[in-house]
């Protein structure tokens, strides 16, 4: 029963076609990236960080593709489905039909999640493999080059690209749970995604002042830059740990608040 | 309606518990209780700690450094503020570093053999063999310094014995293991910034596991270097072989500091005070260290240089001439305009008095 739910929800959204136009443009990331990096050529100063290492690199691209779109692309796009979640619904007048039928409310909620959290799964990794095929394609590849100067296998590089995924796909899904909250307090798509956005986007400017550093360890986008020690070998996990609790943490209150606004809302 | 109410109840508990987890980790981790541990005499643990054979042991060390000093491009672990460095050592000199800068990272391997540095952000791999070449193996010596609390400790205890009161004050937990807390108070006739070091000596391994530095008139310490996690045993023999990426740039340290004598104004300031002998004046913890910067260098300094020193300097003058001052928490240098050098760990005045000795 709900296994059928999850799998009409998600072929509910794959089938719009602005879905379709976002995962285009979401692919169209890691060929601009490989194709950039191509042009610039061999000796180049690259960009700092991680995009230093990408030159005949091309399994990092990947990750660096993931790294750079956790700032603003991921988190729109969670919105994007949040808002189509809830909002979306009761916008068409659809909501009102699911809170009445027989069906739990709190089910209810968990469908949206999954296919908030499928549809992030599939939007990251799709992203990830563009990547793998673009930057080998331009940048060749012999290996993957760590920050920390070490090379790993293709299977080792392959593994770290895979919990990349998990983990950038966590806290998507983490903030799309708050977005859903939002999503169940309106009718009104556009009003979750600017709050969303709005919301990330303030906390990445109040994350610049160090004035305000007894702030930054509540904001979910403190934890964004320590998830690339991914890239580090072997792998410092403390930060990686900080971050996906920290998302966790924002998990469980979205959940719990969209929750709460579900059950008392008047159908 | 009962089945709603305990939904709702769920649901709000799950938005408490998020809440609680927040705040949770937000608040710094506690030291926690303090252990007890059989007393020991001060000199006795100093002993221990002198002779101590080297364990092999991997873990994190943070930085919090509040001493003042200007942010060098080269060193960026220098810079205020916290900093973070993981190391590994197999007890028998081989040596694995790695210094996280921002998104870029700096990994030194010492394989015995061969000491290799790698930058992220240039794709460069610095090879300098031990024997042929001594004066990296130097360099590298300090750098560990700077960051290996254990080599920093040892350093400060042997030089610092005569002028100093030693004490075991208590206990303390550090990167979870235990540790004696040893104090050292530099006797009332030293004139110096500093007013005590702490170290925390593991129980067991008799190893620094953490350097804090008080200064006069702060209570927080102006630097501290400590473990922030340590697990003690063999390490991954992996861990200290390093291969230079297929695509990465091997230079040796000569090349590598050629290039940094043209780039980086500081280096050749640093040449020019290497060329002569420094002297030192006093003993102990107010010793001065004292030298001429030749002529030729004062004036040869860069636009850009001398805009960096005017920056972090005061104007200062006294019956010793006239000259630039500058301060940290912990150490205070005087270049005079006619290119004689003092800097200390010890309060202006004292510079300003000894200057006139430097010939």
């Amino acid at each position: 029963m709900i296994t059928r739910q999850f799998g009409s929800e998600v072929r509910w959204m794959l089938r719009r076609p602005r879905t379709i136009i976002g995962l285009f443009g979401l692919v169209l990331v890691p060929i601009i990236i490989s194709f950039g990096i191509w042009t610039a050529g061999e000796g180049s100063d690259g960009p700092p960080g991680l995009g230093a290492i990408l030159q005949g690199n091309g399994m990092v691209v990947p990750i660096f593709t993931l790294f750079l779109s956790l700032n603003l692309l991921l988190p729109l796009v969670a919105s994007i489905w949040a808002a189509d979640g809830l909002a979306g619904e009761a916008q068409h007048g659809t909501l009102r039909g699911l809170l009445v039928a027989p069906v739990s409310r709190v089910r209810l909620l968990f469908v949206k999640l999954f296919g908030l959290t499928a549809m992030s799964l599939f939007a990251v990794t799709l992203m990830a493999v563009v990547g793998i095929i673009a930057g080998t394609a331009f940048l060749g590849t012999n290996g993957m080059m760590t920050l920390s100067g070490t090379t790993l296998t293709t299977g080792e590089g392959l593994l770290r690209i895979a919990l990349f995924i998990i983990l950038v796909t966590f806290q998507m899904v983490s903030i799309g749970a708050v977005a859903l909250a939002v999503s169940a307090t309106t009718e009104h798509p556009l009003v979750v995604q600017a709050a969303t956005m709005t919301t990330i986007i303030v906390f990445q400017v109040l994350g610049q002042f160090s004035s305000l550093d007894w702030l930054h360890p509540f904001l979910i986008t403190t934890g964004f830059p320590g998830l690339i020690d991914v890239m580090r070998d072997p792998i410092p996990t403390g930060q990686i740990w900080d971050s996906t609790l920290l998302a966790g943490c924002y998990l469980l209150i979205g959940t719990g608040l969209a929750a709460m606004r579900l059950i008392t809302k008047d159908s | 309606m009962i089945n709603r109410k305990v939904t709702l109840a769920a649901a709000a508990a799950g938005v408490v518990t998020g809440a609680a987890g927040l705040s949770l980790l937000a608040m710094p981790a506690g030291a926690g209780q303090p252990p007890s541990l059989p007393a020991v005499s001060a000199e006795t643990l100093v002993e221990q700690v002198l002779t101590a054979k080297p364990a092999a042991f991997g873990g994190t060390v943070e930085v919090d450094n509040k001493l003042g000093l200007p942010a060098i491009s080269e060193i960026p672990q220098l810079a205020d503020g916290k900093h973070s460095a993981r190391i590994w050592t197999d007890g028998n000199g081989k040596l694995r570093l790695a210094l996280p800068n921002g998104q870029s990272e700096q990994t030194i391997v010492d394989d015995g053999k061969t000491t290799w540095s790698w930058n992220s952000q240039d794709n460069e791999v610095t090879k300098s063999e031990h024997k042929a070449d001594p004066r990296p193996d130097k360099e590298q010596a300090q750098e560990q310094k700077a960051v290996d609390p254990a080599t920093a400790a040892k350093e400060i205890v042997t030089q610092t014995k005569e002028f100093s009161d030693i004490t075991v004050d208590g206990t303390a937990r550090v990167a979870n293991r235990a540790a004696y807390e040893l104090v050292l108070t530099p006797k009332a006739s030293e004139k110096t910034l500093v007013r005590e070091v702490r170290i925390a000596v593991d129980s067991e391994l008799k190893m620094p596991l953490r350097v804090a530095v008080l200064t006069n008139g702060a209570a927080e310490p102006a630097g501290t270097v400590g473990f922030s996690s340590i697990n003690v045993g063999p390490q991954d023999p992996k861990l200290f072989e390093f291969t230079p990426p297929a695509n990465a740039k091997v230079t040796t340290p000569e090349a590598k500091e050629a290039e940094a004598r043209e780039k980086l104004p500081e280096a050749g300031l640093e040449a020019a005070l290497q060329g002569e002998d420094p002297q030192l004046f006093g003993t102990g913890w107010d010793t001065v260290i004292g030298g001429r910067i030749p002529a030729e260098a004062m004036t040869q300094v860069p636009a850009e240089a001398q805009g960096l020193v005017d920056r972090f300097t005061k104007k200062v003058s006294g019956s010793w001439g006239s000259g630039k001052l500058f301060t940290t928490k912990v150490a205070t240098i005087l270049i005079a305009d006619d290119g004689r050098v003092v800097a200390g760990a010890v309060p202006e005045q004292v510079l300003f008095d000894t200057i006139g000795q430097v010939k």
